[in-house]
């Protein structure tokens, strides 16, 4: 938790660093000697703001990475409530169980559909890699057979809900560039809200997402992402537990917000650090059942 | 085949009864059970030749269940139950066991598997299904993998009876299948629409003079790596083909009485029942069905790249005389696909090929050969969650024969499901997908899952 703490100092300053913020800083401490901007040259000043937009993009990264790593885990398992709201409102329900080894980027996960009847035992097996996009296979019980799943559109919805294939990867925090773009509020709790915009490196449906990291406990509040300067999908974390010592969030709500549909995923029998074995996350383990 | 039976019904009962004496006592996750029950309706705009039905009704009744008592032992089930309106369900309560009938049966037992698995290794025995091959077109390499053609356009896979034990390291897998008791595929019924005599043969009565099933046992090898963002395998089968021979006999009198007179059957376009020369002096046609001996050397790759993944697969076919089976062609049998997914579409569209390196004077029924030399693609599109729609086509490329579906499906609650398909056939009689150009259907069907 002291690491939160200097971890929150640190977000602080950054805030401070965006442009439209610069004329308070003098009243902020630890950044004082830029409030005094009279007596500096215009040079002075274009350098010092740009070392404040670096360290705040520092800051935003620095942030990004601690809510990463408090939610390191060597393996995870749950079982997912899916349910799917369209613009009028009907709903579509579908449930799984979850499994993941490793994290952040270089983990595998089996994710095996129970509800509803027809898709019950449905596997995908997802292979994460730190330097591109996953690998993923699915095993589909009624024609006996594995398929690599064609994923070059990343932006194609998952089994119809409004989450895409790219909202169920893992954000690594190597992919994406941070900025910090200030203070809000989510559900009552304070967050930093903290622009990222994936590298070159990383194709994404997104031009940029905006995220909201609750202070006091490091969690993701919410994620907006846009294409060009409007956003499409948003998703809202709520009802956050500390589940083993890591704080989750065991709804997660998206909204596509062209379509005016919604899919709320809720997670149940949450569990960290499980037992699990390399050889659970194989083609051939996930013909079993 | 009694005793067979018994035995097969015995352990199905065992693995019943533990299984519910499993949910009750231990870990939910330890049984799983999925089913459905779906009707259906056929309903064809003309009249075949030799069938005047153009109403079919079909029910199946399927449940799979699934034990798991320890993390390194399973044992999985199916039993599916028929009935149909167009006589192509026996009419028999029997549990059939081994899908050698002629027709479905009524009541049959659709696997009976054990699993053992231990670190790397894997051991699948009993009745099972084993799937080789990455494309969705045509599998040139799945030799274990006989299917029902009762309705060519619309087919079914049937499990073998076999041991399969697969070992993988790393991104390296090996599998080694041994197969005692051969499947045949299951063939159109004779005097049904999806049999197409054509010539002067077509006015003579068509008899099943049964089939020469192969006694001796297959066994086949395949070896597959998972690289970085492409995968491959090899694959070896050495045993029967699953699609026959076909032998057709003219007889005088009543079949089995007066002997054979003489073969009028003359090699045709691969894939039909073949062009009948004189037959004149003949009362009726008697089929016969004989499993030629192959050997068959596979390959098959998925390689995505930022556009499209493509995927191909081909298996090159030998083969030799064994007992009544003549030796069949030898050839290469291909097909290459790119499959993109862009937003809610699923898009696979390719080309399967054949060579034939090797041609010989038997005639076959062979719907994979068949549907060679054609340029096929698929699209499926999400509406929502509960609806999508899929458009597939096969066109061949000498343009003699087409087929194209379209489909719509629609789910309702947690368990139903309305699935509306249209099928357009059109061509010329000498093309294995034109000959059906009488069988044009749309198919109606109502799943219930559980």
């Amino acid at each position: 938790m002291s690491n939160g703490c200097e971890k929150g100092q640190v977000g602080r300053v950054g805030q401070v660093g965006q442009m439209g913020q610069v004329g308070r800083v003098g009243q902020v401490g630890r950044v004082g000697q830029v409030g005094q901007v009279g007596r500096v040259g215009l040079l002075g000043l274009a350098l010092a703001l740009l070392s404040l937009d670096v360290r705040a993009a520092d800051n935003a990264r620095q942030i990004v990475d601690e809510a990463q790593k408090r939610t390191d885990v060597t393996s995870q398992r749950y079982e997912g409530l899916l349910q799917v709201f369209d613009a009028r409102g009907k709903v579509s329900d579908k449930r799984w169980t979850m499994e993941r080894l490793g994290a952040h980027g270089q983990s595998k996960a089996v994710l095996r559909f129970t509800v509803p009847a027809e898709v019950k035992g449905v596997a995908l097996l997802v292979v994460n890699h730190p330097d591109r996009a996953s690998d993923q296979w699915m095993w589909t019980p009624a024609i006996e057979r594995d398929r690599r799943i064609a994923l070059q559109d990343r932006a194609t919805r998952f089994f119809g809900t409004d989450f895409s294939f790219e909202d169920l990867e893992e954000r690594d925090v190597n992919h994406y560039e941070y900025v910090l773009a200030g203070d809000d509020t989510i559900d009552g709790a304070a967050c930093w809200k903290i622009q990222s915009t994936p590298r070159e490196s990383k194709s994404s449906q997104y031009t940029s997402s905006t995220i909201w990291i609750r202070k006091d406990n490091y969690a993701f509040a919410r994620i907006e992402n846009y294409l060009k300067d409007q956003v499409v999908r948003r998703l809202n974390y709520s009802n956050i537990q500390n589940v083993q010592g890591i704080w989750t969030a065991k709804q997660l709500e998206m909204t596509d917000i062209r379509r005016g549909s919604r899919t709320r995923l809720t997670l149940d029998k949450l569990e960290y650090n499980v037992p699990l074995k390399d050889e659970d996350f194989t083609l051939q383990a996930i013909r079993r059942r | 085949m009694r005793r067979r039976f018994n035995k097969a019904f015995f352990v199905c009962f065992v693995l019943f009864v533990s299984s519910r004496y499993a949910v009750v006592t231990t870990q939910a996750q330890t049984v799983t059970q999925r089913g459905f029950v779906e009707g259906r309706a056929l309903l064809f705009p003309r009249e075949a030749p030799n069938d005047p039905t153009r109403v079919v009704g079909d029910l199946l009744a399927r449940e799979e269940l699934v034990v798991k008592p320890a993390p390194w032992v399973q044992f999985a089930t199916g039993f599916d139950l028929r009935a149909n309106s167009h006589d192509q369900v026996e009419d028999s309560w029997r549990l059939d066991v081994d899908d050698r009938g002629v027709k479905r049966p009524r009541a049959s037992l659709r696997r009976l598997t054990a699993t053992v698995t231990h670190g790397p290794f894997t051991i699948d025995a009993g009745k099972q299904f084993i799937r080789w091959g990455k494309a969705d077109i045509i599998n040139p390499t799945d030799r274990f993998a006989p299917r029902d053609f009762l309705t060519v356009v619309d087919t079914e896979v049937l499990g073998v009876t076999g041991v399969r034990g697969v070992v993988q390291h790393r991104a390296e897998t090996l599998e080694v299948v041994w197969v005692p008791r051969f499947t045949p595929s299951r063939l159109p019924l004779l005097d049904q629409r999806w049999t197409v005599i054509s010539g002067a043969a077509a006015a003579l009565p068509l008899v099943d003079a049964g089939s020469d099933l192969p006694e001796r046992s297959q066994a086949g090898l395949r070896w597959g790596h998972v690289g970085s963002g492409f995968e491959y395998s090899l694959s070896f089968y050495n045993g029967f083909n699953n699609l026959p021979n076909v032998g057709l006999v003219g007889q005088v009198g009543q079949v089995g009485q007066v002997g054979q007179v003489g073969q009028v059957g003359q090699v045709g376009q691969v894939g039909q029942v073949g062009q009948v020369g004189q037959v004149g002096q003949f009362s009726v046609l008697a089929l016969t069905r004989s499993y030629p001996a192959i050997r068959t050397y596979g390959a098959d790759a998925a390689i995505p790249t930022p556009w499209f993944t493509i995927k191909g697969e081909a298996a090159y076919f030998t083969s030799r005389q064994s007992g009544k089976a003549a030796a069949a062609d030898e050839y290469l049998l291909y097909v290459v696909q790119i499959e993109r997914q862009t937003g809610e579409w699923m898009i696979v569209a390719g080309y399967s090929g054949d060579v034939t390196t090797k041609r010989r004077s038997t005639l076959a029924f062979a719907p994979d050969r068949g549907m060679a030399r054609s340029i096929v693609a698929r699209a499926s599109y999400t509406i929502d969650p509960v609806r999508s729609v899929a458009f597939e086509t096969a066109i061949h490329q000498n343009g003699r024969g087409a087929f194209g579906k379209i489909e719509y499906s629609q789910t309702s609650g947690q368990h139903w499901r309305a699935t509306v398909t249209g099928v357009g056939i059109a061509g010329h009689s000498d093309d294995f997908i034109g000959q059906y150009h009488h069988n044009s259907h749309v198919r109606v069907a109502v799943r219930y899952s559980f």
